[in-house]
């Protein structure tokens, strides 16, 4: 069963296209990834899924049936642009936000302190949002976000703007959610933390989608031709070598994609003795690659055909 | 419904624990008892002194008689105005000179100079540091024409004392007919009318912006798509409005039950503390009027803060809402501006018309129902109207709050505005 069902979705704002027939289908459980670049749609996508805008066409089903009042009781969900009321409690605050999922009374109130306690916070129960620090806010957002335990969780650019103990925080938080078996959605630009935790992913641009599947079964349909090298020296006349389709240059190290066919031995031999090699290794495309290349492609695509 | 009664309470008490609304509360009882009790304490407790007031006599014949008729007391028993007459000797131009520095010198409060033709309509003059005391310029007006008149009566060989029985004013006392009966009225339903449409177009804007201040904090603090993950924005819009309505009711009722206590008992209190003003009757507001004001605040506060909800739900900051605010703020001045002449004509046909636009009722309406209860048709077509007007602008704001509340960035122009309306 699916915990979320995206069936040819498509959003204008006036004349801009902000989601085009987009259809997708998350299995209960999962982690799954919303990539895509700034102002892909993913925002736009959310929010449909919760209801807070409406599809011009197409279905979305949640949990098994239309998101409605009812049902936002059972998602958890953390906006990009997200804030407490600065004038509150932390205490009251996350009272409210219960209430608001129908939590209430006695319950809540042990739920809160829990996760107060679990995050540290409990010094901070009575003080007033705008007290505390950046850090701490994004902690009490957390706990609003799953304070009235949701099958399914929906956090939008959950990363942006955490330090790194947050990160780990936040990260631990969502293999432990995945542990219980909530459903975890989450979109990002930043693909190293789609590859750690993500199961499955959805790539769009442009409102469409570019790319879909399992994370594994991608990488792998994309071959092992990629080259991942260290080295030392300069290496620019590697473009000349026949076989390659695409490089990432950073200067001391270089991902290279090789055309299909592309024989990495070859590639070795032609740098041998020219450059310094610390690293010489073959590997799966990282996701990273696959994003630029896809992205990279459709975008060719949509100008070439204009 | 749960939900919204979430959002209601916390907006209920998080507004009354603000600093504004407990200032406010406590400090709008004292402000209204000290409007009422000052004059009061002013006209009971004098502090006229003693003055003395110059008087160049050219025709020669006044000051006696002058003197006499400026014969007020003060409190102690002493005289109030001390007249000194100077004699002419020679020029009129220096002596005028030579008392124009003693009033600088404040040897002098004031001093009047008497021309010779002054029975053949001659002008008075009265040179003083400053001309605002009234009451001492009427005492010698008053002394002067007693004095002036008479003089010309017995000149025509008529009697003053007579004369002054014919010539008495007749006396209007003026009465209010209502289905109560007749009662006197001197200008209490006046009063009492401008303060509660006064009261009534402060707490409008006052709510109504509290109202457009919390969405702006919403959406400032980025907290409001969290709360939408929960309810649906016209949702939040109901409970928020509901929750500071009630705020507003809630000071109401604190302000009415003190109202109620100051006119049982103030007027005694005050007796007590000044039996002086003990004569002073403070003004009662009939049953039927405080429902009107309180039906007219809601229906009021319903319509203008879905408006100012709305701009709230477009703009950023405070500042940014100031350009749309203009109009909503327009539609509560006006009235203002047209009460006395809504006093003077109540049941006009314009007064009509424009008591019965609905952004103009609760005030123009309600002051009518003051002064002179309209037809029940009037009152209750005007409610009507309102109710309407309400619902259709609750129609088209929560069309416009509902993009507004996720558009950051550049305030959207009005063009802008209409196409959130289209939107699915």
């Amino acid at each position: 069963m699916n915990a979320l069902e995206i069936d040819k979705v498509t959003k204008n704002f006036g004349d801009f296209c902000a989601v085009k027939d987009l259809s997708f289908n998350i299995p209960k459980g999962s982690v799954y990834g919303l990539l895509g670049p700034n102002g892909a749609g993913k925002t736009t996508t959310i929010r449909m899924v919760m209801n807070i805008i409406i599809p011009d066409k197409g279905t979305i089903n949640v949990l098994g049936r239309k998101m409605d009042e009812e049902m936002k009781k059972r998602v958890g969900y953390l906006p990009e642009d997200r804030g407490l009321y600065p004038k509150m409690k932390i205490g009251e605050m996350l009272l409210f936000f219960s209430e608001l999922k129908g939590v209430k009374g006695a319950e809540a109130r042990s739920r809160i302190d829990y996760w107060l306690g679990r995050f540290d916070l409990v010094d901070w129960k009575l003080k007033k949002a705008e007290e505390l620090s950046k850090g701490m806010q994004q902690k009490v957002q957390f706990i609003a976000t799953v304070i009235h335990q949701p099958e399914l969780i929906i956090l939008d650019e959950p990363f942006a703007g955490l330090d790194p103990v947050n990160t780990k925080l936040l990260k631990d938080f969502m293999l432990e959610m995945k542990d219980k078996g909530v459903t975890i959605i989450f979109s990002t630009h930043r693909m190293e933390q789609v590859e750690m935790i993500c199961d499955n992913i959805c790539l769009i641009n442009k409102g469409e989608k570019v790319l879909e599947g399992n994370l594994n079964r991608i990488k792998k349909e994309y071959g092992k031709n990629t080259i991942v090298l260290d080295y030392e020296g300069e290496a620019k006349y590697i473009k000349d070598f026949a076989e390659i389709e695409n490089i990432d240059d950073y200067g001391r190290f270089m991902e290279v994609k090789l055309k299909e066919g592309g024989d990495p031995q070859e590639l070795l031999q032609v740098l041998t003795g020219k450059v310094r090699i610390n690293k010489f290794e073959v590997k799966e495309p990282t996701l990273n690659a696959i994003f630029i290349d896809k992205v990279g492609e459709q975008n060719e695509k949509n100008s070439g055909g204009n | 419904m749960r939900k919204i009664l979430a959002v209601i309470k916390r907006e209920y008490l998080q507004t009354v624990k603000t600093k504004g609304f407990i200032i406010g509360t406590i400090l709008g009882p004292v402000l209204m008892s000290l409007f009422l009790i000052v004059p009061i304490l002013m006209s009971v407790v004098s502090v006229a002194e003693q003055e003395k007031i110059g008087v160049i006599d050219a025709s020669g014949k006044i000051f006696a008689e002058l003197d006499k008729k400026m014969e007020y007391k003060l409190k102690d028993g002493s005289r109030r105005y001390l007249l000194e007459e100077y004699r002419l000797t020679g020029d009129i131009p220096q002596l005028k000179e030579a008392l124009n520095e003693k009033v600088l010198a404040k040897e002098l409060s004031a001093y009047v100079f008497l021309p010779a033709d002054i029975s053949e309509g001659g002008e008075v003059e009265y040179v003083s540091e400053h001309v605002s005391d009234f009451d001492k310029t009427n005492n010698i007006r008053n002394a002067l024409n007693s004095i002036i008149i008479g003089k010309r009566l017995k000149a025509e060989g008529l009697d003053p004392s007579k004369v002054g029985q014919l010539m008495r004013r007749v006396s209007l006392s003026t009465k209010k007919v209502s289905k109560r009966g007749v009662e006197e009225d001197t200008g209490g339903t006046f009063i009492i009318s401008y303060f509660l449409v006064l009261v009534l177009y402060m707490t409008l804007i006052i709510y109504g912006q509290a109202v457009m201040r919390g969405v702006i904090e919403e959406k400032s603090s980025r907290v409001v798509e969290i709360v939408l993950s929960s309810i649906r924005p016209f949702q939040l819009m109901a409970g928020k409005i509901i929750g500071i309505g009630a705020v507003g009711l809630t000071q109401y009722t604190i302000w009415g039950l003190f109202g109620i206590g100051f006119t049982t008992y103030g007027g005694a209190l005050i007796a007590d503390a000044f039996p002086a003003a003990a004569s002073f009757k403070i003004p009662s507001i009939p049953a039927y009027i405080f429902i009107y004001f309180v039906v007219f605040f809601i229906l009021g506060y319903f319509l203008f803060s879905t408006l100012f909800a709305a701009i709230g739900s477009m703009v950023n900051t405070e500042k940014e809402a100031q350009q749309f605010m203009t109009p909503v703020i327009m539609m509560l001045v006006i009235p203002l501006l047209l009460i006395l002449f809504i006093m003077r004509s109540p049941n006009s046909s314009l007064s009509v018309i424009l008591s019965m636009i609905p952004f103009f009722t609760p005030t123009l309406m309600l002051l009518r129902v003051c002064i002179l209860l309209p037809p029940f048709i009037q009152v209750g077509g005007s409610i009507v109207l309102m109710a309407l007007t309400t619902l259709l602008m609750i129609w088209l704001t929560a069309k416009i709050y509902r993009v507004g509340l996720l558009m950051y960035g550049k305030r959207p122009r009005i063009r802008e505005i209409i196409k959130w309306m289209r939107y699915k």
